[in-house]
């Protein structure tokens, strides 16, 4: 029973040391405390039964971020495509009223002024993106995050949550509508 | 044709397009036509240029959402390590 009883110490021990990353790691791409808390303890679960299979070539937390990964793509592939699916509804109301019958813009994009200028505007800043991205639609979001801020080509995000290409461009024009209009709104008032 | 072929609605989804992949020629040189004329265009892809620039200055995802796992979740999961511990005892 040795070996199992270090296996569980190690568990133990993950949870200490990388609990909050993968949390955190969770949390910024599924906006959910209790769905974000599941993954992690389904992450932590599958690499106890399979350490086995932990070549070591990486460190400890790059696999766990790697099941982890996994696992919250399984979770958008399961959702329900009426959440993030380019559907016509979504697709519509990221612009609606933006443009007008001619297509020319009708709610006009405003002057932002110049940058944030120092970190206390940055923070803000990044917390009202944050509130946005809370607000879109699950799907949207998680696209839009592996692909602005992992760097993600479209290619590999279609695999992940398997949906044609296509999809993804829909997805990530409509995240950046959608974002753009939320800062606007919300950061410079408009 | 004041602004060249594509309207304004088009030419914001060509312009995210741009930030994804390659386009064609013909997509580009419309993209550059459309925005000589259209202020509010270029006022567009400014800001979204302005969003992903601030997005990839953050030290990764995880900055902005800088919660840690609480205590009560901890507790939760593992209890479940430990359950799982027993099991694979049996």
């Amino acid at each position: 029973m040795g070996a199992t009883d270090k296996q569980e110490h190690d568990a133990i021990h993950w949870l200490d040391q990388y609990g909050d990353a993968l949390y955190r790691f969770a949390m910024a791409r599924v906006h959910d405390s209790f769905t974000a808390e599941d993954l992690v303890q389904e992450t932590l679960l599958a690499a106890y039964r399979s350490y086995k299979n932990f070549s070591g070539k990486s460190t400890v937390k790059t696999w766990l971020t790697g099941i982890l990964k996994n696992k919250i793509a399984d979770f958008f592939r399961k959702l329900k495509p009426e959440y993030g699916d380019a559907n016509l509804g979504d697709y519509a109301s990221s612009t609606a009223n933006l443009f007008d019958k001619k297509e020319k813009w009708k709610i006009k994009p405003g002057d932002w002024g110049g940058d944030p200028k120092n970190v206390f505007e940055r923070k803000e800043l990044m917390a009202v993106i944050r509130a946005c991205l809370t607000d879109m639609p699950e799907k949207t979001a998680y696209v839009y995050t592996m692909r602005e801020l992992e760097g993600a080509t479209t290619n590999e995000i279609c695999e992940r949550i398997q949906t044609g290409e296509n999809n993804c461009w829909v997805i990530l024009y409509r995240a950046r509508m959608l974002l753009r209009r939320c800062l606007e709104v919300n950061w410079f008032g408009r | 044709m004041r602004h060249w072929m594509f309207s304004c609605k088009k030419i914001t989804s060509m312009i995210s397009e741009s930030m994804d992949r390659d386009l064609s020629l013909y997509k580009r040189m419309g993209i550059r036509f459309h925005l000589m004329m259209c202020a509010l265009c270029r006022r567009y892809r400014k800001q979204l240029l302005f969003i992903k620039s601030v997005l990839q200055q953050s030290d990764g995802v995880e900055d902005i959402f800088c919660q840690s796992l609480p205590s009560d979740a901890r507790k939760r999961i593992e209890e479940k390590i430990n359950d799982e511990g027993k099991h694979s005892h049996d």
